[in-house]
């Protein structure tokens, strides 16, 4: 018998308001998720993915390199002889990176603040998958060829539509709502979680739950299937795109604002609860699940580099590809 | 942050091409924090480093320690490449805020995180 965590399951992508323009989508259903959901984000990844750490390590010394949606920064110290600046769109993740002690700044995948033909190199890993259309995930691919010399490397990964793992993708929806369980087991450091308080989310759509986010309880959120189990985290937690997980993930919670906040979790009795319980706080991300063959169409568009490389590694496709002359 | 990456931002506001660089430090705090010297990175910033504009910076925020103009036999010099390091990696700017000398765009700094995202009728 199979345990399909339900948590697991996708949804087709649907947004709250038919006129939401792609902006606001990818504000809604990426940017305030990673915000929210940063601090337990950030302790189930650690663990670099072999293909990254290759491209990395095998980088001559002193190479300069970008990682354009470096999230909290795990691939910025895996080869000590690089130097690597970090960026995100989250500046929650960008305050974990930085507190690491990595060169790090807030900033836009679409609007790099880089000099152009400036990097050696640069990695963009998990991110272009983020982006609402296929021509901002074409636009996100040129900004980062900009910021690259000629004949700078850049690796690329993106979500498989093929994937085999633990979730079951419709392979005739593309685009897809995937949820993010918080863990609900309440761990009593509730010292920490004032000071580290998300920031940057609006403060009308803030709704603060006292959701102590410890990584140990929840097998929704272990993507990487690494989790540290020691790696606890507890933080003072906002809502948005809340819903309830035994329900649709459509728009039940729409209301007035964009980011509209409707519970169904009882913080109170959040440390008794079983973790499998529906009333966990679930957050939909968007994701485009990228098929066969539809990156390197995508880098091809651009015009401007060529495909070295490219493969299937862990539920994802990637390629390394050259910046072209012209 | 440290200097060397304020030696690769520009303004990057919709239309502000021209004078977008470099970005003009202000109301700064800084830091002098060790760290171990690269030679293979320091020669490769070399080629890359905007030296004029750096050395400008540098005096704004008191830092006299670059010669005007970069040694001829820079890669190889290593008082020069100590010097250098000295200030691009080992110098952080913990706060502040920088200024686009074109459009005027200001970019903060807070615990050494510069936040470069731009309004939406920015981009």
């Amino acid at each position: 018998m199979s345990h399909k965590n339900p948590l697991h399951i996708p949804s087709p992508f649907q947004a709250n308001e038919p006129d939401m323009t792609p902006e606001q989508k990818e504000q809604q259903y990426v940017h305030s998720v990673y915000q929210v959901i940063a601090p337990h984000f950030s302790a189930t990844r650690y663990k670099p993915w072999p293909v990254v750490e290759e491209f990395l390590t095998t980088m001559p010394a002193g190479y300069i390199g970008a990682d354009v949606g470096c999230g909290n920064g795990k691939y910025i110290g895996v080869n000590p002889n690089l130097f690597m600046v970090g960026s995100d769109r989250s500046s929650n993740l960008i305050s974990i990176c930085g507190e690491r002690g990595h060169e790090a700044m807030v900033a836009d995948g679409l609007a790099l603040p880089y000099r152009s033909g400036f990097f050696d190199f640069a990695i963009s890993i998990a991110v272009i998958h983020h982006f609402i259309s296929p021509e901002r995930r074409v636009a996100a691919i040129e900004e980062i060829l900009r910021v690259v010399r000629v004949q700078g490397r850049v690796l690329i990964f993106v979500w498989a539509l093929e994937q085999t793992g633990k979730r079951d993708f419709d392979k005739d929806v593309q685009d897809v709502f995937v949820p993010w369980a918080m863990p609900k087991k309440a761990e009593p450091k509730k010292e920490k979680s004032a000071k580290s308080r998300p920031q940057g989310v609006k403060k009308k759509d803030r709704k603060a739950v006292e959701a102590a986010a410890a990584a140990s309880s929840s097998s929704s959120a272990t993507e990487d299937q690494t989790l540290d189990q020691k790696e606890v985290i507890s933080e003072n937690m906002e809502k948005l795109t809340l819903q309830d997980t035994t329900t649709t993930t459509t728009n039940e919670s729409s209301s007035s604002s964009a980011t509209a906040s409707t519970s169904m979790s009882d913080p109170t009795s959040s440390e008794t609860a079983d973790p499998a319980a529906p009333a966990a706080p679930v957050y939909n991300r968007y994701y485009h699940l990228f098929q066969k063959g539809e990156l390197e169409e995508l880098v091809s568009r651009t015009n401007k580099a060529t495909i070295v490389q490219q493969g299937y590694d862990r539920d994802n496709w990637w390629c390394i590809v050259e910046k072209a002359q012209n | 942050m440290r200097l060397i990456t304020h030696n690769m931002l520009q303004c990057h506001v919709k239309g502000c091409n021209a004078n977008n660089f470099p970005l003009e430090l202000q109301e700064v705090v800084l830091e002098q924090e060790e760290a171990e010297l690269n030679e293979d990175f320091l020669r490769n910033m070399l080629g890359k480093i905007e030296y004029e504009a750096l050395v400008a910076t540098c005096l704004k925020l008191d830092i006299n320690d670059l010669p005007a103009a970069m040694p001829a036999d820079a890669a190889y010099n290593d008082e020069f490449l100590q010097i250098l390091h000295r200030v691009i990696l080992e110098t952080h700017i913990k706060s502040g805020k920088m200024v686009c000398p074109n459009c005027q765009h200001i970019y903060a700094i807070r615990d050494g995180i510069p936040n470069m995202l731009l309004a939406e009728h920015e981009v």
